[in-house]
């Protein structure tokens, strides 16, 4: 039987890539109609992170801060793809990252300017308090969802408007600069920095950070009774509950614990890339995660794969704009393209039919009803 | 500036002129997200349908002047609309073949539009001006502003009429209030509005009736993308006139919120956007005072999910009274029914072997078909 | 004269393999009531999909009035003049009956709807079918009975000739039955033809001229009711004798493992939907509970099982007062529980065997120790249970969706027989199922009864009740109408009595 989940996964993992070779063709159309030059901008595109090595003179690496762009792109994204895996994985369409990702920021900027510490206790603190705001924001719909079936996605669209309200009124008033020339703090002192892993970029210890995630929510997800729990709420509600879950508890903390992992992201931006708060914080980077977590099947290994490799294309796609005359934002398109095709059952029937209940419930209810 | 000044400007015609101005394209959209909501495919894609639409309003009025030389400047702003209204409408078709045609999911098919959007409309700026913020370097047209006549010398309506600068207001924004109506008599007395909500409302009943659901939902999608990309086009070719990259900045969303918060009707709709409208432009004016604009631009988002709150609340109240209720009247009467059941059923009269049941009889068997459907 | 309908040499095999319809011959006459009778999964409801174009058949021919039709959907049924009334209402919930009658074919003024004419329409028809519905009031704000005329309302403003009621008694009390019935006889006497979907053979009896019953997807038998007695059906129905009422039972009935005092309770819509309700099941003890679905059994078993709050009154198990106690308390208190919509509710056919058998115990050793789960001894207990119950799958990891449903019931057996219960409550536990597995679900819970556990049955099968329960208890209403010993002298005549609310409490 083992044998036969491997295949099973083996399967779905070359749809994935049969998914992803589609979109960067479809990518590279588009790019052919508006560019001058298009192999050259897509080989940018597809190659630019990688670090060059020349045996010229010795052992020569080159273009090492592309290579670090990549993995600090990457440690967002699958700090954000973690989160959102784990509400998808209780079927919660939580979009609620994007402002948990900005109140993490904030939290981890407020303890660097703030509350002055000593170098790993003041990092630490950051990231507590990045995780603890993450935390409490997802708990909010978290809590409202579960007992008073207030709906998620609208209650998180409108969490994220107050968060940014909530960012900009805290980052002017509070922690500014006054003697900046720019709207945003000062910049943070070096005992809340994470400290570099590769000199000469920014890839710093907020990676070994994402890598633990990434085997905290595995073990989760597969290893602890509130994973079993997680999936199945997400597997069929009725049937968790008849069993004996609590599923208002666990819908309420997946939400909040998604948001732990959200605020991380935020503190990442902050602490380890930014290293000082401004305004106008990423927008839109939230819901980054969503494409992450949909092409990992909400699997956190499989979140590691898509995140380095949606973080390489993201990079990519700055090389490329820096040498051809195509925008980064082709790789907006290729993303939605990615969506579009994951989720499309007629396609690729063997996708799991992922929140089919809720919008297609009446056709499955005829179903039943008539099957005698 | 002292409040009493923040006050009067606030409960002046010029207000509620900024009001209307900043609220079309919240009413446009929020129309939008309405007609798809009831017809139970809610189009999270308002957002990048407003943003797609505002573009290529602005691109093809900017551009127009080359392809037809010499025609009048109110064909180029046409030209612009069409093509805006256009690009909106294929996006809510496309949505409709993805989720009808191919099953993809709606939400996240409406999310991948967005991303299109916000990613292709940057993209095709590029490509065509160079430039990746505006299209600041391309002059393009405005829609016109509809001006009253004989009102503007009458200092307070000429204000509340024709907007401050007595121009009159955009033609989006009568647009929409045109709409609002149009929607409202569309819904409730027309029969394909009829056909709109029974789709939404029991996809089964309505197919089991002979309506073609598939269509309906088409339907539903592409009006709702029409209404949102009238938004759009309102706010590049009215609003300001020229397209910003990511210049809906979350309206698109907030329309989403506007539907819920106005009840899913279309007055609902226009009273909740005239909220939301407000909020922001009291924002605006409150940064001369202490009040940070933040927090009066939190307040509509806020309302939002206390109304929605509120409404969980009184549901589950209900539900807690009819159970005291109950519980009050077995603990009264229990004994006393019994005995007549028995007393009834002794004098062979199935009618009264129910004590208690009077306001509603069936009430057991009612109750538990409903369970059984909701299953 | 040709008849109204002829189906001949139909068949209808699912994309999956499942034979639902096998080379039926099906007819009915113009201006007749014809049953359509069988159990559950015998393909009656397939057979009639087919004939009102919602499923298309695999192979044989329909002709209606002797010309051969193709019946490609449901509205092409509607054109030829065939209307169905489904067991779940079609019926959108927040519009006025006349605005359902007319939906889809709305009477207009211009390009508007005349709202007037609609009402007009539909208190016009109601009173030419003398079928009582109130035109203005809302359907969610309207009892079952009237849903159900406004269902019928809406075929026959759709000029339906040939009306299809599918088990249209299930939710309806006695006396809206008799409502019902008198209503058919109308129509029939307007001219309407009814085929009459049912299971229930008194029902047969009361209403219908012909019958044809269904077996297995083939038809057992088409006969004139006045020819037939309800044992003649009763054995066409399962082709055998009916089912032997009586099995050994222990001598000496144990201690009270369960007892429910007073209990009430209401609905989602703060209906009342169980009253007074009192009862003991012993330890060693098949309590049967019979009635006419949904007079309070779904709810019954559902705050039992801690699914569902309880308003009033207690539940004791085995003395400690558990009322108000989560799925998990009642379950910790030694109660398993075999839910009656089994694939809606006790099954997750996306997660596989071995998570699907441990949802009750997976928090507890051996599956979870130091907090933690352990996968191996999920699947280790997956592979023994599929041993132990023969539950054919690939193995405790395939998913539960890979699995036929025979299989997939198994599955819920499995886990609710193995959980040692001190009380098992058993919600249609034969409910499509096949006769084999029927067999096998009746001997463990014998056999659980035997070992000394409470079983609290549940079922709307009349024969299966009197077949496995020491005493059974019958529901009306919410309310207990009586609690009966079971034994030769009670049969479903004494039952059906009780369940119509008629009789009298025993003492």
């Amino acid at each position: 039987m083992v044998h036969i989940k491997n295949h099973k996964a083996l399967i779905e993992a070359s749809r994935a890539v049969l998914v992803v070779m589609i979109a960067l063709v479809i990518g590279f159309v588009i790019t052919a109609l508006v560019s001058k030059e298009p192999v050259r901008a897509y080989a940018a595109l597809l190659t630019g992170p990688l670090p060059k090595v020349s045996f010229a003179h010795g052992v020569e690496i080159t273009n090492l801060n592309r290579f670090g762009n990549w993995l600090e792109e990457s440690t967002t994204l699958i700090l954000l793809g973690l989160a959102v895996s784990l509400v998808f994985g209780a079927r919660q369409f939580s979009l609620g990252a994007e402002g948990q990702l900005l109140l993490g920021a904030l939290a981890a900027a407020a303890v660097a300017v703030k509350m002055p510490a000593p170098f790993p206790l003041h990092l630490l603190l950051a990231l507590g308090a990045a995780g603890i705001v993450g935390f409490l924001w997802g708990l909010i719909p978290g809590l409202l969802k579960a007992y008073l079936a207030v709906d998620e996605i609208v209650c998180t669209l409108m969490l994220n408007v107050i968060a940014l309200q909530l960012f900009d009124l805290v980052l002017l008033n509070w922690l500014r600069d006054p003697g900046a020339s720019f709207l945003g703090t000062a910049s943070f002192p070096a005992s809340v920095v994470p400290p570099l892993l590769i000199p000469g970029t920014r890839v710093s210890w907020m990676l070994i950070v994402m890598v633990a995630a990434v085997l905290g929510v595995w073990f989760l997800m597969a290893r602890t009774p509130f994973g079993y729990a997680l999936k199945m709420v997400g597997a069929n509600r009725k049937f968790a509950e008849y069993g004996g879950i609590n599923a208002r508890r666990v819908i309420a903390l997946s939400m909040a614990v998604s948001g732990i992992l959200a605020g991380l992201a935020g503190a990442h931006l902050s602490l380890g890339l930014l290293k000082r708060l401004t305004v106008s914080l990423a927008p839109g980077l939230g819901f980054e995660g969503v494409v992450v977590a949909l092409l990992a099947r909400n699997d956190p290994r499989g979140v590691l794969v898509t995140g380095l490799f949606y973080g390489y294309l993201r990079t990519g796609a700055q090389i490329m704009e820096r040498s051809s005359d195509v925008t980064r934002e082709v790789v907006l398109i290729i993303q939605a393209v990615i969506i579009l095709l994951v989720t499309a059952e007629r396609l690729f029937p063997s996708f799991q039919q992922w929140r089919r209940t809720r919008s297609d419930g009446g056709a499955i209810a005829i179903d039943r009803g008539l099957g005698g | 500036m002292s409040l009493e000044v923040v006050l009067q400007s606030i409960f002046s015609a010029a207000f509620i002129a900024t009001v209307i101005r900043v609220s079309t394209p919240l009413i446009l959209a929020g129309l939008g997200g309405l007609l798809s909501e009831l017809g139970g495919v809610l189009n999270i894609a308002l957002e990048g349908v407003m943003l797609a639409a505002a573009f290529t309003g602005v691109i093809v009025s900017g551009l127009a002047p080359q392809w037809l030389p010499g025609a009048p400047a109110w064909l180029y702003a046409g030209l612009g609309a069409l093509a805006g209204v256009s690009v909106g409408m294929a996006m809510g078709w496309l949505i409709a073949f993805c989720h009808l045609e191919l099953k993809t999911d709606l939400i996240l098919t409406g999310l991948a539009m967005n991303i299109l959007a916000a990613g292709g409309t940057v993209f095709v700026l590029f490509a065509l001006t160079g430039d990746k913020g505006s299209t600041a370097s391309l002059a393009s047209a405005r829609l016109p502003a509809v001006q009253l006549p004989f009102v503007n010398h009458v200092s307070f309506i000429g204000t509340l009429l024709n907007g401050a600068n007595g121009a009159g207001y955009h033609i989006m924004s009568y647009m929409a209030l045109l709409l609002v109506l149009a929607i409202w008599l569309f819904l409730y007395h027309m029969p394909a509005g009829a056909h709109l909500r029974a789709t939404g409302e029991a996809a089964d009943a309505a197919q089991s009736a002979g309506i073609d659901i598939r269509q309906v939902r088409y339907r539903a999608l592409v009006a709702s993308s029409f209404c949102a990309a009238l938004g759009g086009l309102y706010l590049s070719m009215g609003y300001l006139s020229l397209f910003q990259a990511n210049m809906t900045a979350g309206r698109g969303f907030i329309a989403l919120a506007v539907v819920y918060l106005g009840n899913r009707n279309p007055a609902g709709v226009l009273l909740a956007a005239l909220i939301f409208g407000a909020a922001s432009a009291l924002g605006a004016q409150v940064g001369t005072l202490a009040i940070p604009p933040q927090l009066v631009e939190m307040i509509p988002p806020v309302v939002t999910i206390a109304a929605l709150i509120l409404y969980s609340i009184r549901r589950r109240a209900r539900r807690a009274a009819a159970a005291r209720g109950f519980q009050e009247q077995a603990a009264a009467g229990w004994s006393a029914d019994a005995a007549r059941i028995t007393d009834a059923a002794l004098d062979g009269d199935p009618q009264s072997t129910a004590p208690g049941t009077s306001p509603s009889k069936s009430g057991i068997v009612e109750g538990t078909n409903k369970i059984q459907k909701g299953r | 004269m040709p008849a109204r309908v002829a189906m001949q040499q139909i068949s209808k095999i699912y994309p999956n393999g499942v034979v639902a319809n096998h080379k039926v011959d099906f007819a009915v006459e113009k201006g007749e009531i014809h049953a359509l009778v069988g159990e559950n999964g015998a393909g009656k409801s397939t057979l009639m999909k087919l004939l009102y174009g919602l499923e298309q058949p695999t192979h044989g021919a329909i002709f209606l009035e002797g010309r051969r039709v193709e019946i490609a959907n449901p509205q092409r049924a509607i054109h030829l003049g065939i209307g169905m009334v489904h067991q779940n209402f079609m019926l959108a919930p927040s519009f006025t009956i006349a605005e359902n009658v007319v939906l889809g074919n709305e009477p207009r003024k211009g390009r508007l709807v005349d709202h007037k004419r609609a009402i007009a329409i539909t208190a016009a028809l109601s009173a030419k079918f003398g079928l009582q519905v109130d035109p203005t009031a809302r359907i969610e704000a309207t009892p079952v009975g009237m849903r159900q005329r406004a269902e019928i309302l809406k075929t026959l403003f759709r000029g339906a000739d040939l009306l299809i009621l599918d088990e249209p008694t299930a939710v309806l009390t006695p006396q809206e039955t008799d409502e019902l019935f008198w209503a058919v006889r109308n129509l029939v006497d307007q001219g309407k033809t009814v085929i009459f979907i049912t299971h229930k053979l008194g029902e047969v009896k009361e209403i219908a001229d012909r019958v044809t019953v269904m077996r297995h997807g083939e038809v057992a038998g088409r006969v004139a009711t006045r020819e037939v007695t309800e044992a003649d059906l009763a054995r066409m129905m399962v082709g055998r004798a009916v089912l032997l009422s009586s099995y050994a039972r222990p001598a000496v009935r144990g201690k009270v493992v369960a007892a429910v005092h007073n209990l009430g309770c209401i609905d989602e819509t703060g209906r009342p939907v169980l009253r007074n309700v009192t009862f003991a099941v012993h330890a060693g003890e098949i309590l049967g509970v019979a009635g006419v679905e949904g007079n309070g059994q779904s709810e019954l078993v559902e705050v039992m099982a801690g699914l569902r709050a309880v308003a009033t009154g207690e539940i004791r198990i085995n003395g400690k007062a558990v009322q108000g106690a989560s799925v998990r308390e009642m379950r910790a208190n030694g109660v398993a529980h075999i839910p009656e919509d089994r694939l809606a509710n006790g099954v997750a056919l996306d997660a596989s065997i071995a998570e699907n058998l441990v949802v009750d115990r997976y928090h507890r050793p051996p599956f979870t120790r130091y907090g933690v789960l352990w996968p191996r001894s999920v699947r280790q207990h997956a592979t023994a249970l599929m041993q132990q119950f023969d539950i054919r799958g690939a193995g405790p990891g395939a998913s539960l969706r890979s699995l036929s449903g025979g299989n997939q019931q198994k599955v819920v057996a499995a886990r609710e027989f193995s959980a040692a219960p001190v009380l098992l409550i058993a919600a249609q536990p034969t409910r499509g199922v096949d006769i084999g597995a029927t067999e096998f679900v009746h001997g463990q819970l014998l056999a659980k009864r035997n070992a000394g556990a409470a079983v609290l049955l549940v079922s709307a099968d009349l024969s299966e009740v009197l077949r496995l329960a020491d005493r059974i208890v019958v529901m009306v209403k919410g309310e207990i109408a009586g609690i009966l010993e079971n034994g030769p002298q009670l049969t479903e005549e004494t039952l059906g009595v009780y369940m119509l609310g008629r009789n009298r409490p025993t003492p």
